[in-house]
């Protein structure tokens, strides 16, 4: 806008000094005059542009009330009916705060950004995708929106959007270059040294309305809330996140490009979300003690987590959002690692899969209390026969479940059998081992026991084993049937003497060999015959 | 369908034309070139079965067009004795031995290295309602059972306002982490259940069912449907826990109204 003013300012000044030299307070008066017609109509039209107009905003108002209005209320403020229910809480269109935008840190977004935000949504949170609404349909959103915060009619709040360059190559070199940018800027004071979220203040952290926010897990750009191209990454710590502590950095044109490209390296682009864990079958001995070199071999699964919303003690903002799975066994026993991303380990207070958690209610927040990390892992009781399988949460009266339950606090493995949730009861351990250990934002948990035991699962190879898995984030006061679940997968265990791929190689391609030498032959003599004979006719 | 492909596999085709293909060498022509356009030629992919079923068809009617005549039949099969027989196809003769199994080989190894896919089972997704279930103590007969808020609509459009009004907001405190803003079934945490949540803005979920088949669905959830529809799966709760059965009328009145459809009538019983 400033720079709007000035562009069309200087050329009219040069228009009356190139002028028949008017009297000086002539020139003053018509130079007052423009600067009036200047300083009002142009801004006035330039805005009405921007603001839409009466009929349009009505549009948007009505699209807003329909859509919108549920989570960020009618007057705009976030305080909708579902603003409980969603961390992070939906957005006060009043404060004037967006996330998400391409201008400098402080000032409002652009058109653009908001009709990116409305039409991509915000992965992982409570906003989502609007692919059904026309380009139209946004922009008179766009124009309503703008009216719950005043300084999107000012002249002087109007947005000076960023350029944002086209991103150089990816190379190694800069992403090397890039984490020492990233060490420069103490960027791990957050998102930690490893990117996975966990940097020492990040539980401190909370935002501009006194809620907790977690930093973004770089290890999971699907998960960034503005888009995790490299575009997006750049743009995010160039302006920053307003109403978070995520602020913008100054940092010279070249190191941004290796900062992002650095940030960019530490993710896949998708999860490659699982519905199958392999069993890799090793031939050597299973025993706690190898740690995590027991699966070097073993292929990751990862499972999304999502809250128990289902039953009451319901989670509505688990902690985490996935978890990763692998698994070996031999003659004798089955080894699983579990490894999922957590802020911070915490090993103080309890916890347990039946501990109760009070109803939901934003009056009373649960905060009482201490509840440490934990994590489980759920099987049938008995191996189902045919599909019928037990609920998948925690088991039924006719179909329970085994839960092998890892208490991180006290280090130490429980067995549950399930009957549903609210009928648990602890039973004995069958030789169920475990180690725990958290590193750089990582909980790892290894869990190993007999295939065969006396009572419970037996793990057979060759054979599907339905496997769900729960995880509580003590951080968030999770335990019980608050806490992250999954829905059933399966655990393959192949057989143990695996037939070598190359062996079936090698036989169908003979047999077809042979099938193909026995027609040329067969074709080539009947051929010859059919020759001899003309020419014996002949 | 990708005009793209289409476009390219037509110029092949056609450039094929003027080389004076033998018939024969035509049907391997024809087969890959429906192969190829039934892989990459249509948007959105199609199913690995639908393409075998496709190709089944296609290949027995290219025998069917080798076999309706004689004329083609022993043209057909001179082609292929000439092939085996003539010197001067001895190369490309033996370049055919040895690349035929190499790719069946191939083919074995690949699917003998990978991992089985996980059992799959059938699921009724609309199952028959019982004829009558208990709520809260109270019984209520399915089929005669009928939205108590649904006759306000033109009795007392006011008062029937207020109820889609509750129904909202039951909705986005309690449905909306599965069944999403757009009540398109693609919510928050949908991503983490399988069976998926139900989409009720597509035409064939609530467009086709009676409101008392969504109190049902909706009070007794998951944990309440027959064995055939996979109850220990569906991440539905049982919202009798959570819900009063005023809550749950309303919330089915919002349903049809954000959707715009309607529900389906009651069979008149004469």
């Amino acid at each position: 806008m400033k720079q709007f003013q000035r562009d069309r300012f200087l050329p009219v000044e040069n228009d009356l000094s190139a002028g028949a030299a008017p009297s000086c307070t002539a020139r003053k008066i018509r130079r007052s005059w423009f600067i009036w017609l200047l300083m009002t109509l142009v801004p006035a039209t330039l805005l009405a542009q921007q603001l839409g107009t009466e009929a349009q905003r009505e549009k948007g108002r009505q699209i807003y009330m329909k859509r919108c209005a549920q989570c960020h209320g009618e007057k705009g403020d976030g305080r909708g009916p579902a603003h409980d229910v969603f961390l992070p809480h939906p957005r006060d269109f009043t404060s004037g705060l967006f996330k998400i935008r391409t201008t400098p840190s402080g000032e409002l977004p652009t058109d653009e950004d908001l009709h990116r935000v409305i039409r991509k949504g915000m992965p992982y949170t409570g906003m989502p995708a609007w692919p059904s609404l026309s380009d139209d349909d946004i922009t008179n959103l766009i124009y309503f929106i703008k009216t719950f915060n005043e300084d999107f009619a000012s002249p002087y709040a109007q947005p000076t959007p960023i350029k944002i360059p086209e991103p150089p190559a990816f190379t190694q070199e800069s992403v090397e270059r890039g984490r020492k940018v990233y060490e420069a800027n103490r960027c791990y004071d957050c998102h930690g040294n490893q990117g996975r979220g966990d940097g020492k203040s990040a539980p401190t952290l909370t935002d501009e309305w006194g809620d907790p926010i977690r930093p973004a897990d770089l290890t999971k750009r699907w998960t960034f809330r503005g888009g995790g191209t490299r575009k997006d990454i750049y743009r995010t710590f160039t302006t920053g996140m307003n109403g978070t502590p995520m602020p913008s950095y100054e940092i010279p044109e070249n190191e941004r490009w290796d900062l992002v490209n650095y940030v960019y390296s530490l993710s896949r682009d998708d999860p490659n979300y699982a519905t199958m864990v392999s069993a890799v079958y090793v031939p050597d001995s299973i025993s706690l003690a190898a740690g995590r070199d027991l699966f070097a071999g073993a292929p990751p699964a990862l499972f999304p987590v999502v809250g128990q919303v289902i039953e009451p003690g319901r989670e509505f903002y688990p902690g985490v959002n996935a978890i990763e799975v692998r698994a070996v066994y031999n003659a004798s026993k089955i080894a699983l690692l579990l490894t999922w991303h957590d802020m911070v380990a915490d090993r103080a207070g309890s916890c347990g899969p039946g501990l109760p958690v009070p109803r939901f209610d934003p009056q009373h927040p649960d905060t009482a209390g201490r509840f440490c990390d934990a994590v489980a892992v759920q099987f049938p009781s008995e191996m189902p026969s045919g599909q019928v399988k037990p609920y998948f949460l925690f088991g039924d009266s006719r179909h329970p479940v085994d839960l092998w339950f890892a208490d991180l606090g006290k280090n130490t493995p429980r067995l549950f059998e399930g009957k549903g949730s609210g009928n648990l009861s602890e039973t004995d351990k069958y030789g169920l081992e475990m180690a725990a250990s958290y590193n750089e934002g990582e909980w790892a948990v290894i869990f190993v026991r007999d295939r065969q035991v006396s009572k419970g699962l037996s793990f057979q190879p060759n054979s599907f084993v339905p496997i769900a898995f729960s995880v509580w984030d003590g951080f968030n006061h999770e335990r019980g049937n608050k806490r992250g679940i999954t829905s059933w997968y399966y655990l393959y265990l192949p057989p143990m003497n695996q037939p070598s791929p190359v062996a079936a190689m090698a036989k169908y391609g003979a047999l077809t060999l042979v099938v193909e030498l026995v027609l040329i032959v067969v074709v080539r003599t009947r051929y010859r015959e059919e020759a001899l004979e003309s020419r014996g006719q002949a | 369908m990708k005009p793209l492909v289409v476009l390219i596999l037509a110029l092949v085709l056609l450039g094929l034309r003027f080389l004076r293909l033998s018939r024969v060498l035509w049907v391997p022509v024809w087969w890959l070139a429906s192969y190829v356009f039934l892989v990459y030629g249509i948007e959105p992919p199609l199913p690995r079965s639908i393409i075998l079923m496709f190709m089944g068809i296609i290949t027995l009617s290219l025998l069917a067009y080798f076999s309706v005549d004689s004329q083609t039949l022993s043209a057909a099969w001179g082609a292929i004795v000439r092939f085996v027989t003539d010197r001067r196809y001895t190369i490309p003769l033996a370049m055919v031995v040895v690349a035929l199994p190499a790719a069946v080989g191939w083919v074995a190894y690949r699917n003998a290295s990978k991992a089985p896919n996980p059992p799959l089972f059938g699921r009724t997704i609309h199952p028959p309602p019982p004829i009558e279930i208990t709520f809260k103590g109270k019984k209520i007969n399915l089929t005669e059972a009928d939205n108590p808020f649904r006759a306000l609509e033109k009795s007392d459009p006011d008062k029937f306002r207020q109820h889609v009004a509750r129904g909202r907001v039951i909705y986005f405190q309690n449905c909306v982490f599965c069944h999403g803003d757009n009540l398109n079934g693609e919510g928050l945490f949908a991503h983490g259940f399988d069976p998926l949540p139900a989409n009720f803005a597509d035409p064939t979920t609530i467009a086709m069912l009676q409101e008392s088949y969504l109190f049902w669905r909706i009070a007794k959830g998951g944990p309440g449907l027959p064995e055939e529809s996979a109850p220990w799966a569906s991440a539905m709760p049982a919202w009798e826990k959570f819900l009063s059965e005023e809550d749950i009328w309303d919330v089915i009145l919002f349903l049809y109204d954000y959707t715009g459809y309607r529900p389906r009538a009651k069979e008149s019983l004469e």
